[in-house]
């Protein structure tokens, strides 16, 4: 190799990377008013991020997979604990956590209020279905219109049932999706499942729910639909 | 008289500062270890969190670096410029006030005064400061180029990585109300100096030594470094992207950060090559062997842990998993260690016997300690990898939750405890070497 293509593999490629990287910059920014819901970026969300960074959260929790690992992410927060959840939380930790331990921090009611308010904006950031561990708490308002509203579809999002089953696209990973679950199961198996998971699949890991005879047959009627 | 320029003599000071930081940083570390270990009691973490422990982790790792990296340039720039610093004055300044700085930015920490943001948290005012700091350097190293007598492709680079590295700095002084532009320019900070910059300087101090201590003809080497330097920013300027797949910017980034990171260890991978062609080929004239090993050992675990274990996780498809577990501390570990950690420790080696006058020095310690230090990283690395994999398959796979995921992590953080142990012995012992070097012969008298 001359000493002149060198040069210009160091010249060609800086440039072009550049350009590239730039231009995607631009293009990013017209993009991320949507994806970010940045008209929902209200005064409360801005004081919020600021409590964030004065208590530096960040440096035991990550937010966007960003920061520290010594805490659960907080991408999804108020997805999986909701705003009661997220305000119970934050002021009393040592009532919340085993053997390791989150500081009692001290923080003014108003201060919870917008970090509560930050979390909930954050939550709604288009991340691509990231991280996956948290699209099984999806919030049942999303997940109600593709279920519909029938009384079987609220209890199985009431019931949990989504942290180990999948359901259109959402959901946990631990147990079979459902959602053509009526093509592979009857009424009366689907009801005999949900009494005694064995009696069905001896194998079965999924624990007994608490639920009504009247409970049982409204949710087994919705999933027998499911097909 | 060993060295060619007195004001050399600047790059002192800033290597034993670097060295005792780099002690301070490791012993942090473990404590950080610990933490994930053991259960720490309630009381304690209300003091002294986690969070705060973590800062101190990562600050002093920058600082320790930036310090050696400009100890180093103050070293090598009058031999490159064959001139004296235009002011070893300011030099010692400089190097009063960025410490300053960051002494009170670390005791900050522990009162809560942070800027919140990870990797840079020293908060406003002190942050102005830094940038002070580093403006003084650069009109100093500046001046010094421009009074020279000559202009060299080595020197371009680092004197392109130092302006480089400062820029990117600034994008950390705003305060960004929207989360996602907030990420989306950290990481200009973050991944445009540890996969731009900062690999600008580290190619522009490697070369030098090379030339140094092989003798092989300037022309070939700069030839070289030119294609380096092409690839470092070709796949790394555009390889930011491999940030952006979760954090609320378009699709299209997990293409172009999918592709052009993937090539990223292509320039590492050259720089191997390069190393080991020179060394093979060099000519007579460098004595000693330990700086030949702090080379090979440092583009073989830049390669490994900058290259294959970022590669790892780097394509969305892994990465959806992996993002944000301890895969990632895994690579930044073995990447900051192999790129940077031994760079300034080969630099160091080839730098201070001349600064005390010994032409040959007794290799048999800094030897010992490198293969310690290096070793037990490796077994870090891997254990940090062991705790990632459970963590990605427990959490993100089977969707147990977060802490029961931890749970079977524990033991692994056990091991780390350990592991870190023995790397703290082996930079105890290359610092006390550093700072204690003796000549070859006197050694030999003692046994």
């Amino acid at each position: 190799m001359s000493w002149k293509t060198a040069r210009w593999i160091f010249y060609l490629g800086t440039l072009i990377s550049l350009v590239l990287f730039l231009a995607l910059t631009i293009d990013t920014h017209r993009q991320i008013r949507a994806l970010t819901h940045a008209d929902r970026l209200s005064e409360q969300v801005v004081a919020g991020k600021k409590v964030w960074q004065k208590y530096n959260c960040n440096d035991c929790h990550t937010i966007l997979g960003f920061g520290s690992y010594y805490g659960p992410d907080m991408t999804k927060a108020y997805w999986r604990r909701g705003a009661a959840g997220l305000k119970a939380v934050i002021p009393t930790p040592e009532q919340f956590t085993t053997w390791r331990k989150m500081p009692r921090l001290a923080l003014m009611d108003q201060e919870i209020n917008d970090l509560v308010a930050f979390l909930q904006w954050t939550s709604e950031i288009d991340t691509q279905d990231w991280p996956p561990q948290d699209q099984k708490f999806r919030p049942a308002a999303a997940r109600a219109v593709a279920l519909g509203t029938s009384p079987g579809a609220l209890l199985f999002q009431e019931k949990g049932c989504f942290a180990c089953h999948r359901m259109n696209e959402t959901g946990g990973q631990l147990g079979p999706d459902l959602t053509h679950v009526g093509t592979r199961l009857d009424y009366q198996t689907i009801e005999k499942v949900l009494t005694d998971p064995r009696s069905v699949n001896a194998q079965a890991t999924m624990p007994p729910t608490a639920l009504s005879h009247e409970e049982r047959g409204e949710l087994s009627a919705f999933l027998a639909k499911m097909k | 008289m060993v060295l060619a320029y007195p004001s050399q003599r600047v790059a002192y000071p800033y290597f034993v500062v670097a060295l005792l930081l780099f002690v301070l940083q490791v012993i942090v570390g473990i404590w950080l270890a610990l933490s994930y270990a053991v259960t720490m009691p309630q009381g304690l973490v209300d003091i002294l969190p986690f969070s705060t422990t973590r800062a101190f982790h990562t600050n002093l790792l920058v600082l320790w670096l930036l310090l050696g990296f400009m100890g180093s340039t103050y070293f090598m720039v009058p031999e490159e410029s064959e001139r004296d610093i235009f002011s070893p004055a300011l030099a010692y300044l400089q190097l009063a006030l960025l410490v300053a700085t960051g002494v009170a930015a670390l005791v900050g920490f522990v009162f809560g005064w942070t800027k919140g943001k990870p990797l840079l948290e020293i908060p406003f005012p002190l942050d102005y400061l830094v940038v002070v700091g580093a403006l003084i350097f650069l009109f100093n190293v500046g001046m010094t180029m421009l009074r020279g007598k000559r202009w060299t492709v080595v020197q371009g680079s680092l004197f392109g990585g130092l302006v480089f590295l400062a820029l990117m700095y600034l994008f950390n002084l705003p305060f960004y109300a929207n989360l996602t532009i907030d990420w989306y320019y950290w990481w200009w900070v973050i991944h445009l100096w540890v996969e731009g910059a900062w690999e600008l300087i580290a190619a522009a101090l490697t070369a030098w030594i090379l030339i140094k201590i092989t003798n092989v003809p300037r022309e070939l080497v700069e030839k070289w470094l030119y294609v380096e330097l092409g690839l470092f920013l070709f796949t790394g300027i555009a390889g930011t992207g491999h940030h952006y797949y979760w954090l609320g910017a378009p699709k299209y980034w997990l293409w172009v950060g999918g592709i052009f990171s993937a090539l990223e260890p292509l320039p590492i991978l050259l720089m191997i090559l390069d190393a080991w062609h020179y060394i093979r080929n060099r000519r007579d004239g460098f004595k000693g062997r330990l700086v030949f090993t702090l080379a090979v050992g440092m583009s073989i675990l830049h390669f490994i842990g900058a290259g294959f274990w970022g590669f790892l996780h780097t394509l969305p498809q892994i990465n959806y998993y992996t993002h944000g577990s301890q895969v990632t501390v895994a690579h930044g570990h073995i990447a900051f260690f192999g790129a940077y950690v031994l760079l300034n420790v080969m630099f160091f080696y080839y730098a201070i016997p001349k600064l005390k006058g010994l032409t040959e020095f007794d290799e048999r310690r800094g030897t010992l300690a490198f293969w310690c230090m290096s070793i037990a990283m490796v077994l870090m690395t891997l254990a940090f990898s062991v705790a990632g994999v459970l963590q990605t398959y427990i959490e993100r796979v089977m969707g147990l939750g977060y802490m029961t995921a931890q749970a079977q992590m524990r033991f692994w953080f056990a091991i780390l405890v350990a592991l870190g142990l023995i790397l703290l012995a082996g930079v105890v012992l290359s610092v006390v070497d550093l700072l204690t070097l003796r000549p070859a012969r006197a050694a030999k008298e003692m046994g």
